[in-house]
């Protein structure tokens, strides 16, 4: 048999596994998209509901943030699997669900920030209701939110990702005790920073530092999860 | 004679159990091989190592001449159909075979195509919401159409009615005898699938217990039936691999092709001989490996 011999890895077979990721455009776009339109319109109603004259929050955007958890998860337990039975190497799998992913964290944060960009302009939607644009969060400017909503983003899914992969590698208990032990760290910091009588320059830090250093350790955080989660990765079993 | 897969005294352990003992052979290219074996006998765990989706804990593998572990030169050339495989989780078929267009290079979307039609697939349901058997065809059409140069297809049948089984076995070979390929197909319906396989590989316990091409195992084994005393006196000293007796009449496997001589002291002995299926010569030789294991074991306690 005269085969086609395939042109050996590299960026082609990263790029289809984005395209495998996003085949069923369900679960990457419609969804999403649907999840924020919904809070969306349930905030609007909200606001109108609501008499008091000043300015009006909604969180409603995070509800988006716990469905990239979910989606990091089945990333892995589902797609992971599937994309072994199409002979894609883990390394591919990795790089085309990553790009995937922040693909989705762009459009995620250029839809917010244009979002915000209506809520001023129109003085929140006429109403005073302010979703897209916290006056925190845009501290720095439109970019300054969107690397914040895509630093938010990029960090949940990781998450979801990260912690799927911990439990097919290590199982539920192995998951708890990493867990368990990822707040024992959390408590140690506590302590040395409260040894340390620190709070206040902590506190200060994260009052001035504004939303872009924040954004960068959230992006930190991310690169660290990732980088270990690709670890366990290479040695998992689908 | 060109070898595709080299396996070389590969074990795989899980904990104290072993999956996988030491076994060592070699796959040739443009073969349809059955994989055979009881449940648990190592095969899945053979074919995810040699696709590089489990991990071997000594011994070594090679594809192509290569490792296939994370090898972007391999993988896209094999592929493995497995009874358990999992899908996204809102795909419908149509999801599946389109990404199994985008990573198998020899993709055929005709034969693709086709296929649904034979197995009567339902393309507007979600795979999670379909029956065992069109789950189990979903696995087939991909094997087939993706038309990898080592296919490995793992019990694919699996909730498949006798024909839909008979439409896989006729579609493969069709389309075998169009595009050569290797197969590797492991199956507990051995007789089944008998005249579709031209060598036998058969794993019992972990280990390699017989390794020949079919026609090879026809006429390896026979069965004498008669009287019990006449049977007894044709088989001793001949390697019987089983015996069962009812009353005055008994019936022996006996290992080795029968020559004239045989032949004629049988008819001269009132005996009669039957064939030995390929499904009874495997049973009976598994059943004999694990026979003498025990007294291996025993004998060393």
């Amino acid at each position: 048999m005269t085969a086609v011999t395939p042109a050996a890895g590299g960026g082609h077979r990263v790029l289809n596994v984005v395209r495998m990721q996003l085949i069923n455009r369900m679960t990457f776009v419609w969804i999403p998209l649907l999840i924020l339109g919904a809070v969306f319109v349930f905030s609007m109603v909200i606001w109108a509901m609501i008499p008091y004259g000043g300015p009006k929050y909604s969180a409603g955007a995070q509800a988006l943030i716990w469905y990239l958890v979910a989606v990091g998860i089945q990333a892995l337990t589902l797609s992971f699997p599937f994309s072994q039975a199409m002979s894609v190497t883990r390394r591919e799998f990795f790089l085309g669900t990553f790009l995937t992913a922040a693909v989705s964290s762009v459009l995620l944060a250029v839809l917010c920030t244009l979002g915000g960009l209506v809520e001023l302009a129109t003085d929140g939607w006429g109403m005073n209701g302010w979703m897209f644009h916290l006056d925190w969060a845009w501290a720095a400017g439109p970019a300054g939110a969107a690397l914040a909503v895509f630093a938010v983003a990029m960090l949940t899914f990781t998450a979801g990702f990260w912690g799927a992969t911990v439990y097919k590698r290590f199982g539920g208990l192995g998951l708890a005790i990493i867990l368990v032990g990822v707040g024992l760290v959390g408590l140690a910091a506590l302590w040395l920073v409260g040894r340390l009588n620190a709070w206040a320059g902590v506190f200060g830090w994260i009052a001035t530092a504004g939303i872009v250093p924040l954004s960068l350790s959230l992006l930190g955080i991310v690169l660290v999860l990732a980088a270990t989660a690709f670890a366990m990765l290479r040695r998992l079993v689908p | 004679m060109t070898h595709v897969i080299e396996v070389d005294r590969l074990t795989k352990r899980y904990g104290d159990t072993v999956a996988v003992n030491e076994i060592s052979f070699t796959i040739e290219k443009d073969v349809i091989y059955g994989l055979l074996g009881r449940n648990g006998a190592g095969k899945t765990t053979v074919m995810s190592i040699l696709t590089a989706q489990n991990f071997a804990t000594s011994g070594d593998v090679r594809v192509f001449g290569e490792q296939p572990y994370e090898n972007a030169r391999v993988l896209p050339r094999v592929c493995f159909v497995r009874e358990s495989q999992r899908y996204p989780d809102d795909a419908k078929p149509p999801h599946a075979f389109a990404t199994a267009k985008l990573f198998f290079p020899n993709w055929d979307q005709e034969l693709c195509d086709r296929l649904v039609d034979d197995f009567q697939l339902p393309m507007n349901r979600r795979i999670k919401k379909l029956s065992r058997g069109q789950l189990s065809a979903v696995g087939v059409i991909i094997g087939l159409a993706a038309r990898a140069e080592i296919t490995f297809f793992d019990e694919p049948y699996l909730g498949l009615d006798a024909v839909a089984r008979q439409t896989f076995y006729d579609r493969l070979l069709e389309d075998y005898a169009q595009h050569p390929r290797t197969v590797i197909l492991s199956s507990h319906l051995i007789d089944e699938v008998a005249n579709l396989i031209e060598r036998v590989l058969v794993i019992d316990e972990g280990r390699i217990v017989m390794d020949e091409t079919t026609d090879a195992t026809r006429g390896r084994a026979a069965t004498i039936v008669g009287d019990a005393d006449a049977v007894d006196a044709f088989t001793n000293g001949r390697e019987v691999i089983h015996s069962e007796a009812l009353g005055r009449v008994a019936s022996a496997t006996v290992l080795g092709t029968l020559t004239d001589d045989d032949r004629m002291a049988l008819t001269r002995a009132g005996l009669d001989v039957a064939p030995v299926s390929l499904q009874q010569l495997i049973v009976r030789m598994t059943q004999r490996a694990a026979d003498e294991r025990r007294i291996r074991e025993g004998a060393l306690r």
